[in-house]
């Protein structure tokens, strides 16, 4: 709690005003098209520091107002919809640079810095943040990403940002500022608090600063691709290459063709791409260029972001559930005007569902069914962007899961008031 | 307090077979791997299965009764010392591997089974279980999922958080939860990483799915002999620095080799003041290419020797004197005790030359043996409770720790906080911190019946915990008293 009392919220923009206050107005706009639009109600601050965050949402405790916590807005309306909100809590003021130890290979950072700024500042230390998930080039933030609990194809050798996070400061929903974990990559002391924020789609509080592990940034990168339309064989060729020694960063299937990359020194990354085609099912893998392999990675960056009009989804299963999900995801969109892709990061069963076309209800349905053949398959399903009309028709969580009770006695710990993100989770908690 | 009646209770919902009562065989539980710490339990029970621990959890739940859970005890900060009149749930009987799909590439455990069991039923699949403490021999996958177990590969692989998917775990209240998923991602807030770390306080994890690696290709290892402790660790940073992950970096100075050579004979140079075992592995190529830099660094930096393991034997010859340090330092002195601070690796030099004046000052010697790859340090305290310098021994193992947070760093790297390091972490994190520690802990466990005592603070343990009375840091500023 910062020393000051708690005073009326300084807002960027009034309530009702659609202002064209420079700072403000460089905040995108929610991205999707069932979230609340900058400008059309709820208040704005945008703390330019810890101390400025912790009093803003002191203050919103005082005057029992609920809160929405903005980065980028590339995935502010992951969940359920957020409903009443008083308070849009913009990070991007919360953008510096606080340490970088090159040779500790740790970086401590304002969580409202966006990836690509942090790995610019990296870059000429030789180092980068091994996270490439499909919103970074629209901006999303260090604290954002952690939040939604983003992760791209290369998740695969590197885990999500979750994963590379040594301590962070949290500013809880009454104001409290806390601290966890520390500053060296090796550490036990105490519970991990990051964890409760990872995944948590803003309702339990903000991460205000995070103290992250780095890695060598590689020399090399090196991608081929591989024709394969069918799920089974996707799966077996993915497993084909984990059994091998060539130790893929990334492998990831769009339905038409199978990506894998690798990377190294020089040498080792170009070794790898020659050697690959001697793998089973990788016989006619044709190794990209670099422009190609640039665009092919951005394809499915844009693919797994959506776009208006579409519903996303994101499922977690066994490995091996993707072909008879796949089959499934077929069926229950046949007969409809929906078409359905699929994003696949079949090494690790994270697969991302793209549906397009059709109506309102229609996407519903799917999404409904759907979501039932992966649970039933022990899997979860996050709905990250949806078609207008689809929340009349379709709940945005599926069953809750068996833990339910320890989050409902989390949120009631540490948000009693439900005031951040509130509904996010509902019907959960 | 548990009387005969409760005793039943346990009895019927165990077999009678599973409940101890007998006071020689409760004494057996009385510590782990840091024996200093001591306490007889009221009862100890075995249970067999998930159903049986919510059974024994549930008694302990509606008797308010405090438990424990406990793997091989092989834990090193007193995280399975039992509670007084309290009850420990030993998990040695849940000992069975329940699914492994090595295409998947993923196996559930009981938590007894022992960490090295996982990649010893792995491997002829190719595949193994990355987080390998040097107790990995005879510790469980349960301690190591209570501890957030790391080992001297995590520098490259990372912990036991990195490597376990999924949980099923028995809550404070008996209920029975999964945490985690099948994939790396699952809806909502991250409730497994949560728990792993969490020493046992949030409750005790039945069934761990964890995820196993490919075997690397190639692996290659080299002892490289030092005149000093800074060059060594000027070699380390060179390592590091290069742009190459080395899968570990170990450091010995001069007594840490005595007492290997005395236990193991694993050919290392007595003569050498500080010795650093590097790894690579990867891919054949790669490995080479980066092996032979890494062979040059140690030269820039002053080698005196470097002795490249050429057999499968041979590394497994070093890497069973690194890994018997702990226990060979009882070759040397009569007792001692392991720390297990970290600091920022560019003050490893710093740190071990404070640790140096510091062992000088209390005139006790300390050895120190460590992951150097990322500045988890192990000093060795050594003592001879005998002559009477077991509390001076405490004291210095204990500054030792402080210091580590005051150069930046953490007061454990792998083995935990536990109930020898809970007065201290208020030298890590302010009130406030502690507090929404406390409150994470509520959410879990609203009666504070699972292993309490352990991680927090708090004036009754500072004052009151086994062993040697230690006043709380507020009750040393005069702030609280004692009643």
């Amino acid at each position: 709690m910062t020393e000051e009392s708690p005073g009326t919220l300084r807002e960027t923009t009034p309530p009702t005003d659609t202002s064209t206050d420079a700072e403000s107005a460089q905040v995108p706009p929610p991205a999707d098209e069932s979230g609340t639009r900058a400008g059309e109600g709820p208040s704005r601050v945008r703390p330019s520091g810890l101390a400025e965050a912790a009093d803003a949402l002191a203050t919103a405790a005082g005057e029992r107002r609920t809160v929405l916590f903005e980065g980028a807005g590339t995935a502010l309306n992951w969940g359920a919809p957020v409903a009443g909100t008083g308070l849009v809590l913009e990070t991007s003021g919360l953008d510096r640079l606080i340490s970088h130890a090159p040779e500790d290979w740790t970086v401590g950072v304002e969580a409202g810095m966006p990836l690509t700024r942090l790995q610019e500042l990296l870059a000429p230390a030789g180092q980068w943040l091994p996270v490439d998930p499909p919103t970074g080039s629209r901006g999303a933030t260090l604290g954002g990403l952690l939040a939604c609990g983003d992760a791209g194809p290369r998740r695969l050798k590197y885990g999500g940002l979750a994963d590379l996070v040594i301590g962070a400061t949290l500013v809880l929903a009454d104001g409290t500022v806390a601290r966890t974990g520390g500053d060296v990559i090796k550490n036990v002391a105490g519970y991990d608090l990051v964890k409760l924020i990872a995944g948590s789609l803003g309702a339990f509080g903000l991460v205000a600063r995070l103290n992250l592990r780095v890695h060598p940034l590689p020399a090399a990168t090196t991608t081929l691709a591989v024709a394969v339309d069918d799920a089974d064989r996707a799966l077996s060729a993915a497993r084909a290459v984990m059994r091998s020694p060539l130790e893929p960063v990334a492998i990831e299937w769009d339905g038409q063709q199978l990506l894998i990359r690798f990377q190294g020194t020089e040498e080792s990354a170009a070794a790898r791409g020659r050697l690959a085609p001697e793998v089973p099912g990788l016989e006619d893998a044709r190794v990209l260029d670099a422009e190609a392999e640039r665009a092919a990675w951005e394809r499915l960056s844009g693919l797994v972001r959506g776009e208006d009009g579409e519903t996303v989804l994101r499922a977690g299963t066994h490995p091996a559930r993707l072909p008879a999900l796949t089959r499934r995801l077929r069926e229950v969109t046949e007969g409809t005007g929906v078409e359905a892709a699929v994003v696949s990061g079949v090494a690790q069963g994270l697969h991302t569902v793209v549906l397009r076309g059709g109506e309102a209800s229609e996407h519903a349905a799917c999404l409904t069914a759907w979501r039932e053949a992966v649970h039933e398959a022990g899997g979860s399903v996050t709905l990250r962007r949806r078609r207008h009309g689809v929340d009349a028709a379709a709940a945005s969580w599926g069953p809750a899961p068996p833990a339910v009770s320890v989050l409902r006695s989390l949120k009631r710990q540490f948000d009693p008031d439900d005031r951040c993100a509130p509904g996010r989770f509902a019907p959960w908690f | 307090m548990i009387d005969t009646a409760l005793r039943r209770e346990f009895e019927a919902a165990l077999g009678a077979d599973s409940v101890l009562t007998d006071p020689l065989q409760l004494r057996t539980y009385e510590c782990d791997g840091l024996t200093g710490f001591r306490e007889v339990p009221a009862l100890v029970v075995l249970p067999r299965s998930t159903e049986e621990v919510a059974a024994a959890v549930s008694l302990c739940a509606k008797a308010g009764l405090p438990f424990v859970a406990r793997g091989a005890g092989t834990g090193l900060s007193g995280g399975a010392v039992p509670v007084a009149q309290g009850v420990v749930i030993s998990l040695a009987r849940m000992r069975q591997v329940l699914d492994f799909d090595p295409d998947d590439r993923r196996m559930v455990l009981q938590p007894g089974v022992t960490n090295a069991e996982i990649s010893r039923v792995a491997a002829p699949h190719g595949l193994y279980y990355a987080p390998d403490p040097s107790s990995q021999v005879v510790c469980t996958i349960g301690g190591n999922v209570a501890e957030n177990s790391g080992g001297a590969h995590c520098v490259k692989y990372g912990f036991t958080v990195h490597h376990v998917t999924a949980l099923r775990v028995v809550l404070p209240d008996g209920s029975v939860a999964e945490l985690g998923g099948d994939a790396p991602e699952s809806a909502g807030p991250d409730l497994r990483g949560l728990f792993i770390g969490s020493e046992g306080t949030l409750g005790i994890a039945t069934e761990i799915t964890v995820r196993l690696l490919r075997t690397p290709e190639s692996v290659r290892t080299l002892v490289a002999d030092f005149p000093t402790v800074e060059a060594a660790g000027e070699a380390v940073s060179g390592i590091m620095a290069s742009g190459i992950v080395p899968a570990a970096v170990e450091m010995l100075d001069a007594l840490a080799i005595e007492a290997c050579e005395a236990a193991v004979n694993a050919g290392y140079s007595l003569d050498a003041t500080a010795a650093l075992v590097v790894e690579l592995d990867g891919m054949e190529h790669e490995c080479d290419e980066q092996f032979e830099k890494v062979v040059a660094l140690c030269h820039e930096k002053g080698t005196t020797n470097v002795r490249i393991a050429d057999t499968a034997e041979e590394r497994a010859l070093i890497w069973k004197g690194r890994k018997a340090a702990f226990a060979a330092v009882g070759r040397i002195s009569p007792d001692y005790f392991v720390q297990d601070g970290v600091v920022p690796r560019t003050r490893l030099s710093e740190a071990l030359s404070r640790i140096a004046a510091m062992s000088g000052a209390e005139g006790l010697r300390v050895a120190n043996v460590f992951h150097a790859g990322d500045g988890n340090l192990h000093p060795l305290v050594l003592f001879d409770e005998q002559a009477g310098e077991a509390e001076r021994a405490e004291k210095l193992a204990a500054e030792i720790a402080e210091m580590c947070v005051e150069l930046g760093g953490s007061l454990s790297g792998e083995h935990g906080i536990g109930l020898d390091k809970a007065c201290s972490m208020p030298e890590m994190f302010g009130e406030t911190d502690l507090a929404v520690m406390r409150q994470l802990r509520a959410a879990f466990d609203p009666e504070g019946i699972a292993n309490p005592g352990k991680v927090l603070p708090t004036p009754r343990l500072c004052g009151e915990a086994p062993g040697r009375y230690r006043p709380h840091p507020l009750e040393a500023a005069g702030v609280i008293e004692r009643l």
